[in-house]
């Protein structure tokens, strides 16, 4: 049984590392794992699957219940292959980096049928909506359809947003006016290619989404062709021009020598690490001081403020040695010695008897003034009885 | 499988191949670099199958059988390549650390057939035995860039005896212990005493050892002084010393860096090379519950390598003395009177309980001495009481040297002698006071 619980105590000790490392690792991934969820709580804006208050997953899965089939493309090549021909299908584009090109732009809007821009910027309405500008910050915090789509005279009013779309042109149907040509909404159809513009995208959102009739604009507008591709461009679509990046600057060998480095330190440490055969066993003998019990003693002493007992020690040491100092024999009693060493030393037997017998140390300054005090009597007794003595004689025979 | 830092060289030298390739063509670096490791891997692979096998090699040992503690002795290995092939690499002896290697790796270069002597210093650190259980051996292949390891058996043991440090004590002792023999009339006659011859008077004699019938009886001559004769007397001879070594709990405890035990093995020592020079007959027992050594019926040189060679792997026991053992033990080794030395440590009332209970029976037949080593810390620390915690620890002290006198005295009141002394004064003191009672005829 002894045997079981060494060899259990042994498999702790050797695999101890290893189990308080696994444990260090996973703290450290969940601490991670908590920081990035706080991070990641306002959610990537405008993204079909994102839950977070800046997502758009409601929308989407609204729209899927209805039977829109939305597909989540990341780049201009799968957004193209997702739209194929085009009919039937309504492409949500909503560039907030300026990531896109002009080209680029041109190229997505005229992919589908039907084409979504949320929050155009400068280049996308340069490339998108010909008469179209940026007109500022909307004057309402709503603004009525006062127009005749459909979506926007379900939708009746809409959140303002931060930003409104101008237009003078009439190729713009403008919906959501804020006065002075300023519109939350413009759309334009051209040869049965319809061009919306969102000016705010606040109103995809998943936390204000549900405000007035945020939700029936979106719903109607994306929900009009029985196909819905989600369009977020990402820096894949960024045109690879201009500038060299570090990577293109550095020679192709640089990483295969760095994995090289790494083959040689593994192949040193296979070298170092090699053990010339196994280790040596050999029993050492235990190591116990005899003072040990000593100092002990001496704590609880200590930690127990034992001054009395301390004291008793120390002159139950020095009565012995005054005594044999003395000559008096080992039966002599304290009074005795008390008396005769007053004698010697010429000092009064009462102060003598105090110091081997009577005084009680209530403090640690008198237990070490009554330890001196022991010290100097003892002293004084050696001295008195060796000049006391009479000189040795040198010559045996006169 | 082993590799060397030729190897690393190797793998690093890939380098070259890598950059020229890889500035050649780019696309050529990854694969270079790939083809490199495995050429690498290969000529591992390669060299370590070619390295001849290291159990080819038969080992044997020539080993002093013992050396004493602080001495240093030569260990061989003999080597022998019972193959055909050239065996070069490393050896490694694996000796205990106490065993004091003064090399732990050596280069062995051994062509097939051939044999070869390796030496090793061996300077032990401790007593006992120092043993040695394997060798391993690492073959190299051709290129030294890998090779094979492998271990062999090749058991060896030396022991290490006790050093025999007080033995600076014995030239003076025996020299006392001459001054009691015959050959001067000084010594005052004892009990213990043996006639053992007359002559003439001359200056310095003790005049109480004039034998006035023996004068008497040489007549007076008629051109001469009258002659006076001296009875001289020798000590006694033949005695029994028995030396009983406690190997219990409180001998493991260390005084002034050196255990207890090694302490009563020094004395037992110097006290049985005197005791067998003055012709006393020494008999040894290492005892806690049961005899870990015993020297009974030597005599001589051979006393002192039996007692040594006893002592040498005894190290002590964590258990408590069992003493009521010892008399029948004592009286195994000595049937009639004897001197019976039991060598231990005297301390707390309490723990010494048992020796004290058991040593009547040997004071009614044994004379006996208990020898016990003190701390001279705790008398150090006595007079060291300058601040609080120095008061504390000499009071402490002061209790402890208390306990050792109340224990003396208990054991001189069942009539044994104690003998107490620092680990370096103790083996002459317990020699000493042999001298003593020999002189005084108590043995």
């Amino acid at each position: 049984m002894s045997t079981e619980v060494g060899a259990r105590r042994s498999l702790w000790t050797r695999g101890r590392f290893w189990v308080i490392a696994g444990v260090a690792v996973a703290i450290v991934v969940i601490i991670l794992m908590l920081v990035r969820g706080i991070a990641d709580v306002a959610g990537r804006p405008f993204a079909a699957d994102d839950a977070g208050p800046a997502g758009s997953r409601a929308l989407a899965q609204v729209l899927q219940g209805r039977g829109v089939d939305v597909r989540i493309v990341d780049t201009l090549a799968e957004a193209t292959s997702a739209v194929g021909d085009g009919q039937g299908a309504t492409l949500l584009l909503i560039d907030a980096d300026g990531l896109l090109d002009a080209s680029q732009l041109r190229r997505a809007g005229a992919l589908a049928e039907s084409t979504v821009v949320v929050a155009p910027g400068f280049e996308a309405l340069d490339a998108l909506a010909t008469g179209v500008r940026s007109g500022g910050a909307p004057k309402r915090d709503s603004l009525d359809a006062r127009c005749s789509l459909r979506p926007a005279t379900q939708a009746g009013s809409i959140t303002a947003g931060t930003r409104t779309l101008s237009s003078t042109d009439d190729a713009w149907t403008g919906c959501f006016p804020d006065g002075g040509n300023r519109y939350g909404v413009l759309q334009a159809t051209d040869g049965g290619h319809t061009t919306t513009l969102i000016a705010d995208g606040a109103l995809l959102r998943n936390d204000t989404i549900t405000s007035r009739g945020d939700a029936a604009l979106a719903l109607g507008v994306l929900g009009t062709q029985p196909r819905l591709v989600w369009y977020l461009p990402t820096l894949a679509d960024v045109a690879v021009a201009g500038k060299p990046t570090v990577a293109e600057l550095t020679p192709g060998w640089v990483t295969p020598v760095l994995l090289l480095a790494a083959a040689v330190f593994l192949a040193a440490a296979v070298w170092r690490g090699r053990r010339f055969g196994p280790l040596v066993v050999e029993n050492l003998p235990v190591v116990v001081r005899a003072g040990e019990t000593t100092e002990g003693r001496a704590r609880l002493y200590a930690r127990n403020s034992a001054r009395l007992r301390a004291a008793d020690a120390l002159r139950i040491g020095a009565i012995g040695r005054i005594a044999s100092q003395l000559g008096l024999p080992r039966a002599a009693d304290v009074d005795q010695i008390c008396l005769s060493a007053a004698s010697v030393t010429r000092t009064a037997p009462d102060a003598i008897r105090g110091v081997l017998l009577t005084d009680e140390p209530t403090t640690d300054a008198a237990l070490v003034a009554l330890s001196d005090r022991l010290a100097a009597l003892e002293r004084a007794v050696r001295e008195a009885t060796s000049t006391s003595a009479p000189p040795p004689s040198r010559r045996m025979d006169p | 499988m082993v590799v060397t830092g030729r190897f690393v060289t190797f793998v690093a030298v890939g380098v070259v191949p890598v950059v020229v390739f890889g500035a050649l063509a780019p696309s050529a670096a990854g694969p270079v670099l790939v083809a490199w490791l495995l050429l690498c891997i290969a000529v591992v692979v390669v060299d370590a199958l070619l390295a001849p096998r290291p159990s080819t090699l038969k080992l044997s040992r020539v080993l002093p059988a013992r050396v004493r503690l602080g001495e240093s002795v030569t260990a061989e290995l003999v080597v022998t390549n019972t193959g055909r092939r050239r065996l070069r690499g490393v050896l490694r002896d694996a000796w205990q650390p106490s065993a004091g290697a003064s090399l732990s790796r050596q280069g062995i270069d051994l062509p097939g057939g051939e044999r070869r002597m390796l030496t090793l210093r061996l300077t032990p650190l401790r007593r006992g035995e120092r043993r040695v259980e394997f060798v391993v051996v690492r073959s190299l292949g051709p290129l030294g860039i890998a090779g094979r390891q492998a271990r062999i058996d090749a058991p060896g043991r030396i022991r290490v005896l006790p050093p025999f440090t007080s033995r600076k004590h014995l030239p003076s002792r025996l020299a006392r212990l001459r001054e009691l023999d015959g050959r001067t009339a000084v010594m005052v006659r004892g009990q213990g005493t043996e006639f053992d011859s007359l002559r003439e008077y001359v200056r310095g004699d003790d005049v109480r050892s004039i034998d006035w019938r023996a004068t008497a009886r040489q007549g007076s001559p008629v051109d001469a002084p009258q002659r006076l004769m001296v009875r001289t007397w020798r000590p006694e001879r033949d005695r029994r010393v028995v030396i009983v070594v406690d190997s219990a709990r409180t001998s493991a405890a260390r005084v002034d860096d050196e255990p207890r035990i090694d302490t009563a093995f020094e004395a037992s020592l110097l006290l049985a090379a005197l005791a067998s020079h003055a012709g006393d007959r020494v008999d040894l027992l290492v005892w806690d519950r049961r005899v870990r050594g015993r020297v009974q019926g030597a005599a001589g040189a051979e006393l002192l390598s039996r007692m040594v060679d006893a002592m040498a792997p005894i190290e002590p026991e964590l258990i408590e003395a069992d003493w009521a053992g010892v008399p029948a033990l004592v009286r195994q080794a000595a049937s009639g009177h004897a001197l019976v030395v039991l060598i231990t440590s005297i301390e707390a009332p309490g723990a010494a309980s048992g020796m004290l209970a058991m040593l009547p029976q040997l004071t009614r037949r044994h004379r006996v001495l208990v020898a016990s080593v003190t701390d001279p810390t705790a008398l150090r620390s006595v007079g060291d009481r300058h601040d609080l915690e120095g008061v504390y620890r000499a009071a402490s002290a002061e209790r402890a040297l208390l306990d050792v006198a109340r224990v003396s005295a208990a054991i001189r009141r069942l009539g044994a002698d104690v003998v107490t002394g620092s680990p370096a004064d103790l083996p002459p003191a317990l020699a000493d006071r042999y001298i003593a009672l020999k002189a005084a005829g108590q043995l």
